[in-house]
C-alpha cells in the first residue's frame, strides 16, 4: 500500500482531542505541511492553536483523552507506535520553540548543556560535535559571546536572549518539523521582528517545516506560506497565505484581517469581528456536537 | 548616584551575611564540641560527687574552680554533660533529618510530577498522618519500638516526613508546569530523568532549607523524648534528660535547667536561620 513516496514532512488526519467532561478541544483537526513549508495556526484563544501543536509533539496536558484521528511524520504513523518509540521517533525528527523564553528554560542549569543534552541524548552527537553546533548556531542567532552565555544561567540574560538561545536549541539537530507555540508574544515588539526575521532565515538555511501558532495575523503575513484558521478546535479555511489575504473563503478569515491593527488608527478604526459571526459559529459547533455525540462515532 | 545607593547595598549585604555566618559559627561550634568532647570536657559526664552537688556556676559566690557551669544534684559537672549532650542532639538531628528528608522529599517529589494515583494516595496519607497528635505519636512508637537512639530517629522520620512530603509536592508542581519540562521531555528525556536531572535540581534549594529545619525540629523531639525519659538511659547525658532533671531542683539549681535549654533553644535557632541562608546561596536567582 505504501509505494508511493510520502513527501510531507507532517500530516494531522481527523484527529479530536477530547476533556473527560465531554469538552471537544479539536474537532476533526487535519492538515498537511510539506517540507521546508510554514503554516501558521490562527485562531482566538481557546480556538486549539496550541493543542496542535503539543499534540504533534506528545505533550498534551494529561487530562485531554485523544478521541480519535492520527499524525503522520514523515509518513510514519504515530498512533502505531508504542509510546517510547513515538516518543523518540518525535524526538530526532521535531523541535518546539516555546511560547515563553522566561520559563522554557531551566533556571538551575547553565545554558550549554541544555542546548546540547538533546544532541547528545536523542541524536548520538558526541559532546564535542553538539558543544560546537551549539556555538556555531548561538553565533548565528547573533549572540555576541556564545562561550559566555553558555556557561551562564538563564536569569543572567535578556528575555530576547533567551528566545533566540531557544530558537538556537531548536534548530541545532536540523529537526524535519519545528512547532513554534507563539514564540513572539512574549516578547516586546521591537524584538518580535527581529526573532520572526531569525526564525524565516534559519528555517529557510535549514529547510525545516514550522507549524507556526499565533493569532496575530501581521506575523502571519510575514512568515507563512499556508495558513489554516481554527474556531473551536475546528478548522475553518485552510489556504495559502496569498490567497487568506486576498479573497479569503470565510467570514470569520475576512473578520479576522479587518480585525488586525493598523499603525494608522485613526484612517482606519480598530474593527473587531463581528458578534453576530462568532454567535452563529458557536451554534454550528454546537450542532456539530451533537451530531457528533449521537453518531456514535467515538 | 553612586554615593547615595552604595553605603545601603553594602549594609545589606552585611546584615544578611550576619544571619549567615552567626548561626553557622555556633552549629560549628557545637559540631566542634560534639567531636572533641572526650579533650574539651572538664570533667567526666557521668562521674558523681556527692561532695560537690549543686555547685552553682562560675560567677557566683560558693563555685568551685573547674566546675564552669555548676554541677547537679548528684554532683555531676554541668558544661561537661553538655558538651557530651550535643554529640547526641547532633547525631540524632543529622540522621533524623537526612533520613526524613530523602524519605519525605522522594513522596513529594513523585506525588506532584506523577499525580493521579501517586497523588492520590500520597496526599491521602499525609492528610491521615497529620491527623496525629505528633509528639503522642513519638511516644507511642518509642514505647513500641524501645527506647534507644534508632527508635528515637525512627519516630522522627516517621512523623515528619509529611513536612517534606507537602512542601515539596507543592514546589514540584509549580516546576513540572514550567515549559522547560515540555522541552526536556520533547528534546527525548524521560519522565523520571526529567524528574531527577531537571525538577529536583530547582526544588534543591527547598529541600535544604527544610532539612535544615529539620534538624532544628530533630534537636527538639529528642529533648522531649529525653525528657519522659523514652530516648535512651536517663544516666546518659542529654539536653533533654538535664532538663528533665533542672525541672525538680529549679528553685534551688537553676543553672542545671537554664544552660541545656538556652543552648537548645540557640542550637534550634541557628538550624532555622541557616536554612534560609543555605537556601539563598544554593539558588542561582536568589543568590546573585
Amino acid at each position: 500500500m505504501t509505494t508511493q513516496p510520502h513527501e510531507n514532512t507532517l500530516e494531522i488526519r481527523q484527529l479530536n482531542a477530547t476533556l473527560p467532561n465531554g469538552m471537544r478541544l479539536l474537532r476533526d483537526v487535519s492538515l498537511t505541511l510539506e517540507p521546508g513549508e510554514v503554516r501558521a495556526l490562527v485562531g482566538e484563544s481557546g480556538a486549539g492553536k496550541s493543542m496542535i501543536g503539543r499534540a504533534v509533539l506528545g505533550i498534551l496536558p494529561s487530562a485531554v483523552v485523544h478521541s480519535s484521528g492520527d499524525i503522520l511524520l514523515e509518513g510514519q504513523s504515530l498512533n502505531a507506535m508504542r509510546p517510547k518509540t513515538r516518543r523518540s521517533i518525535v524526538a530526532k525528527m521535531s523541535a518546539l520553540i516555546p511560547q515563553d523564553p522566561l520559563t522554557a528554560l531551566n533556571p538551575v542549569r547553565k545554558i550549554g548543556p541544555q542546548i546540547t543534552d538533546p544532541l547528545v541524548r536523542i541524536h548520538r552527537w558526541s559532546r564535542d560535535r553538539a558543544l560546537k553546533r551549539a556555538l556555531e548556531l548561538l553565533e548565528r542567532v547573533h549572540i555576541r559571546n556564545p562561550e559566555r552565555v553558555m556557561n551562564s544561567y538563564p536569569h543572567e540574560l535578556s528575555g530576547g536572549m533567551r528566545q533566540r538561545i531557544l530558537i538556537a536549541a531548536a534548530f541545532a539537530p536540523s529537526p524535519r518539523l519545528i512547532v513554534a507555540d507563539e514564540p513572539t508574544t512574549a516578547l516586546d515588539v521591537t524584538v518580535q521582528k527581529q526573532i520572526l526575521k531569525l526564525i524565516r532565515e534559519l528555517q529557510r538555511e535549514t529547510g525545516t517545516a514550522v507549524l507556526f501558532v499565533t493569532h496575530d495575523m501581521g506575523v502571519v503575513a510575514k512568515i507563512s506560506q499556508k495558513v489554516t484558521v481554527l474556531f473551536a478546535g475546528r478548522v475553518l479555511e485552510d489556504a495559502p497565505t496569498e490567497a487568506i489575504f486576498n479573497d479569503a473563503a470565510h467570514l470569520y478569515t475576512r473578520g479576522l484581517i479587518a480585525a488586525t491593527p493598523t499603525p494608522n488608527a485613526t484612517a482606519e478604526p480598530f474593527r473587531p469581528v463581528p458578534q453576530d459571526l462568532i454567535a452563529q459559529l458557536q451554534r454550528d459547533t454546537q450542532a456539530e456536537d451533537v451530531r457528533f455525540y449521537q453518531g456514535g462515532r467515538k | 548616584m553612586v554615593d547615595a545607593t552604595m553605603p545601603l547595598r553594602r549594609r545589606r549585604f552585611r546584615v544578611r551575611n550576619l544571619r549567615f555566618w552567626i548561626p553557622l559559627t555556633w552549629i560549628m561550634m557545637l559540631v566542634l564540641a560534639a567531636l572533641c568532647a572526650p579533650l574539651i570536657a572538664p570533667h567526666d559526664p557521668l562521674a558523681q560527687d556527692l561532695f560537690l552537688e549543686r555547685l552553682p556556676p562560675f560567677f557566683m559566690d560558693g563555685a568551685e574552680p573547674g566546675y564552669w557551669l555548676g554541677t547537679d544534684s548528684l554532683g555531676r559537672d554541668v558544661l561537661s554533660r553538655m558538651i557530651y549532650g550535643a554529640r547526641i542532639a547532633l547525631f540524632v538531628s543529622v540522621i533524623a533529618a537526612v533520613s526524613t528528608g530523602i524519605f519525605g522529599s522522594t513522596l513529594g517529589l513523585l506525588a506532584g510530577y506523577y499525580g493521579g494515583w501517586w497523588d492520590r494516595v500520597i496526599s491521602r496519607l499525609v492528610d491521615i498522618w497529620m491527623a496525629f497528635p505528633p509528639v503522642l505519636f513519638a511516644v507511642l512508637l518509642v514505647a513500641v519500638m524501645g527506647t534507644g537512639l534508632t527508635s528515637v530517629i525512627a519516630a522522627i522520620a516517621l512523623i515528619d516526613w509529611t513536612r517534606f512530603a507537602r512542601v515539596i509536592r507543592a514546589e514540584t508542581m509549580v516546576q513540572a508546569h514550567m515549559d522547560y519540562v515540555d522541552s526536556a521531555r520533547i528534546g527525548g528525556a524521560r519522565r523520571f530523568t526529567t524528574l531527577v536531572s531537571e525538577i529536583l535540581p530547582n526544588v534543591m534549594p527547598s529541600i535544604i532549607a527544610l532539612l535544615m529545619l529539620e534538624m532544628g525540629i530533630a534537636v527538639i523531639v529528642e529533648a522531649i523524648l529525653s525528657f519522659v525519659n523514652l530516648s535512651i538511659s536517663s544516666d546518659d547525658p542529654t539536653w533533654g534528660s538535664m532538663i528533665a532533671e533542672g525541672r525538680g531542683a529549679i528553685h534551688f539549681a537553676w543553672w542545671v535547667l537554664l544552660f541545656p535549654l538556652i543552648t537548645l533553644f540557640l542550637t534550634v535557632l541557628s538550624f532555622s536561620t541557616l536554612g534560609e541562608g543555605i537556601k539563598k546561596k544554593f539558588d542561582p536567582v536568589l543568590s546573585s
